[in-house]
């Protein structure tokens, strides 16, 4: 995973690609889930404030529903993911992103969100 | 506190995801729950259930006394064999539903739901009054291994065990030096066997199991599996399809219900009624027609209308598809307006989806031996 990334309580991401962003979830989140058979994302153009929920995904187990970090709009989906969710779960799959947004969210959204390092010590 | 079986270590040590499960610290997984799922089918996989309770029931009024408590003919039961039946209250509802063993003449033992063995204890107790029997929870001494899959009996034959008991019997064997019963019963629609071993020896069971299975690609599974496994059987689970408000006729299990058995049973009023007359409950085995997951507690709808509620829902790994169980409100007794290739519609986080009904089970049984 990417240490520039923020993470949030929820184990969803946020990572700063400069025009956009990339939000998915962690790699201890689908691990924790197990076997995804399921992935529901949003239309482009549509957006979401700040701990909307944005996406479903479903493991074999259970559906779980997956939270905004910041407030942005969609402007990306990943359909590969929607297609073949099971590319979650592969280890030399790279692109795990969930949507890239665009967001004008203020420090204030981005201040209850955590260094990547501190996350992982979150989850220890 | 949750309770942990005597096999406890090696799920933590084979890198077990462990939840809690009726109490009981169980692994839910191994590596990935499709990846047992499909162990099971194709070869062979090794659970831990001794998370399941064993209740001995002996003494003179044994047989008596569970003609009492269950709409099975147990006077029918010959040495050795078992029956699944269940233990309805006395409105025909279910307290929980049972394999019932004739281990000798007037001692039986009954393996038990986790979650219910407390409820079980007390109802059967409760019932016991003017019958010369003892009860006795064995639970807390026993273990309880599955093996399951078209490569189980293999494996066992191979540890020195040629004659297997036949389909829902049980025998005394010997794997390993240690003594243990073997039953050809399982809870995921394969062919195998369930043995039950005092927990000392669980571990080292376990063990050399897993290292004699080897060849035969055995892997350890987990109740992810287990649950996959059996809704694609569609064998029901007490809690999910089960419950104290449905009847074994409402639950389509009238096939274990005797309907000759001259005595008295709790619930046998109800139960007979709607054998003879039907019920305007009854349970469906569906498939999506779309990407949709349905889960417990779903609402089931046709023509706008809400018609009842999902109990069992999933992905069913073998077929590829999403598959479920739902109890439908029919329009009367008589008039089945949901049959086979119809359709309804799942409610999903306020979207309806349809799926048409189906058969059950939805995958071919393969247990017969």
């Amino acid at each position: 995973m990417d240490e520039n990334m923020l993470c949030t309580k929820t184990h969803e991401y946020i990572l700063d690609k400069g025009e956009n962003y990339e939000v998915g979830i962690t790699d201890y989140a689908i691990n924790q889930l197990g076997d995804i058979v399921f992935v529901e994302l949003p239309e482009v153009d549509t957006e979401f404030s700040k701990n909307e929920v944005f996406a479903t995904i479903e493991s074999v187990k259970a559906a779980s529903e997956i939270y905004m970090p910041v407030s942005g709009k969609v402007i990306e989906v990943n359909e590969e993911i929607v297609n073949s969710p099971e590319l979650l779960n592969d280890e030399n799959y790279a692109e795990k992103w969930f949507v890239k947004i665009e967001s004008n969210a203020d420090q204030v959204e981005f201040a209850d969100l955590m260094e990547y390092s501190d996350y992982k010590e979150e989850i220890e | 506190m949750t309770k942990q079986t005597f096999l406890h270590d090696r799920h933590i040590e084979l890198g077990a995801k462990m939840v809690d499960f009726a109490g009981w610290d169980m692994p839910v997984q191994y590596t990935s729950i499709i990846e047992e799922h499909k162990t099971v089918r194709e070869s062979v996989g090794l659970f831990d259930v001794s998370h399941m309770g064993e209740l001995i029931v002996q003494g003179k009024d044994a047989l008596p006394f569970l003609q009492k408590l269950v709409p099975q003919d147990i006077k029918k039961l010959v040495n050795s064999k078992a029956v699944y039946c269940q233990l309805p209250n006395k409105d025909g509802g279910l307290i929980d539903d049972l394999i019932i063993y004739k281990m000798e003449e007037n001692k039986y033992l009954i393996i038990a739901n986790a979650s219910r063995v407390d409820e079980d204890l007390n109802w059967i107790t409760r019932n016991s009054l003017g019958f010369d029997v003892k009860i006795i929870n064995e639970s807390h001494n026993y273990s309880l291994l599955a093996l399951q899959g078209p490569k189980a009996c293999d494996l066992i034959r191979s540890l020195g065990i040629i004659e297997l008991p036949p389909f829902f019997s049980i025998k005394r064997g010997v794997l390993f030096n240690i003594n243990l019963w073997i039953s050809r019963t399982g809870y995921t629609g394969e062919d195998g066997i369930e043995i039950m071993v005092y927990n000392d020896y669980a571990e080292y069971l376990w063990d050399k199991l897993l290292e004699a299975g080897k060849t035969y690609g055995i892997k350890p599974i987990g109740l992810g599996a287990r649950d996959t496994l059996r809704l694609e059987a569609s064998l029901p689970l007490y809690g999910n399809d089960l419950d104290t408000e449905t009847t074994p006729v409402e639950a389509g299990l009238a096939w274990s219900v005797a309907k000759d058995k001259t005595e008295d049973y709790n619930g046998k009023e109800r139960i007979m009624d709607q054998i003879k007359n039907g019920t305007d409950k009854k349970i469906v085995g569906f498939k999506m027609l779309d990407r949709g997951i349905a889960r417990h507690g779903y609402e089931v709808f046709k023509d706008g209308e809400k018609v009842g509620i999902v109990t069992s829902g999933g992905i069913s790994p073998t077929r590829g598809d999403n598959i479920g169980m739902a109890y439908v409100q029919l329009k009367s007794k008589n008039l089945d307006n949901f049959p086979v290739g119809s359709t309804i519609q799942i409610m999903i986080r306020e979207k309806l989806h349809d799926a048409e009904i189906v058969k059950r089970p939805f995958v071919v049984k393969r247990n017969k031996g």
